[in-house]
């Protein structure tokens, strides 16, 4: 059977050590999942300091919103 | 996975409670969960009108080299910078830990969820097995220009700040209460509506396909 694949927005190790565990030790592939994790172009990334407190600017979700990847961590 | 996320304040700081951040400038990195963690952390202690924040990059390494320059009184950060922060003799005058949250689209296949769940939750398993074994995964990505980052040992790691947990459905009350005091900061707009927020039938297929599978509570 094909893998599934998935494609997810960039994550560090402070909030996604286990996801990258699970990547390196082949912990997806075990699972029939090939998991992607895109990369942020240029153009998707803003400073937070232009945004403020109540109207932010972050750079998570952009990539889903394009299609790009399935999910992202909020 | 849960953030660690600590209030810090740099050496020669007078700040050693919370409380003496009132109507002090704090520096957060608006829209990302270490800010509403630092807000939260700063209204348990001081009246909100009391709360002072400057809009601090996303970079934690940069947050606290600001922090070190005098940009601010005191900012929140995260691991590596947290025990980077620690060695060069910043206080942490507060620290909470707060919900990693994955969020996806209302198409999302609950067999592919599924599979993602059953690899993060091994691996969860095996990380909380041995955690000093994975810490090097701290001095990746953001932290690879880092000096101060690559500089540290895995014995300087405090491992108590590496929290992992199997991933769960997201509780609607803990959703619920996030929605309520993002919105009495203006963030968000609007009540609360938990259907169109998390798509119960997704989340509850993926997690039961998960624990169904053979083998889904090994190593």
């Amino acid at each position: 059977m094909a893998p599934m694949t998935m494609t997810i927005e960039p994550v560090s190790a402070f909030s996604s050590l286990d996801v990258l565990v699970a990547m390196d030790e082949g912990l997806f592939a075990a699972e029939g999942l090939d998991l992607r994790m895109a990369s942020r172009e240029a153009r998707d990334i803003r400073s937070t300091t232009e945004g403020t407190l109540m109207s932010p600017v972050t750079n998570q979700g952009r990539l889903q919103e394009r299609g790009e990847a399935t999910m992202f961590q909020g | 996975m849960i953030v660690c996320a600590a209030l810090v304040v740099p050496p020669t700081s007078d700040v050693y409670v919370p409380q003496e951040l009132a109507h002090k400038p704090v520096g957060l990195d608006y829209g990302n969960g270490t800010a509403y963690a630092g807000l939260q952390m700063l209204e348990g202690a001081v009246p909100r009108e009391a709360i002072t924040t400057r809009a601090a990059v996303t970079h934690p390494g940069e947050r606290l080299a600001a922090l070190m320059r005098g940009e601010f009184a005191a900012t929140v950060l995260q691991e590596p910078w947290i025990t980077v922060a620690e060695k060069a003799g910043c206080r942490l005058v507060s620290i909470t830990f707060f919900h990693g949250t994955w969020v996806a689209g209302p198409d999302l296949d609950p067999q592919l969820y599924a599979a993602f769940l059953r690899g993060v939750a091994r691996a969860v398993r095996r990380i909380n097995a041995d955690k000093r074994r994975y810490v090097s995964y701290f001095k990746r990505g953001w932290a690879e220009g880092d000096p101060q980052v690559q500089a540290l040992t895995a014995d300087d790691f405090n491992l108590g700040r590496i929290v992992l947990r199997e991933p769960t459905p997201i509780p609607e009350d803990e959703a619920r209460w996030a929605w309520d005091w993002m919105a009495s900061w203006g963030v968000l707009r609007g009540d609360f509506d938990v259907a169109t927020q998390i798509n119960r039938k997704v989340e509850r297929e993926a997690h039961e396909l998960a624990a169904a599978t053979p083998g889904a509570h090994g190593l």
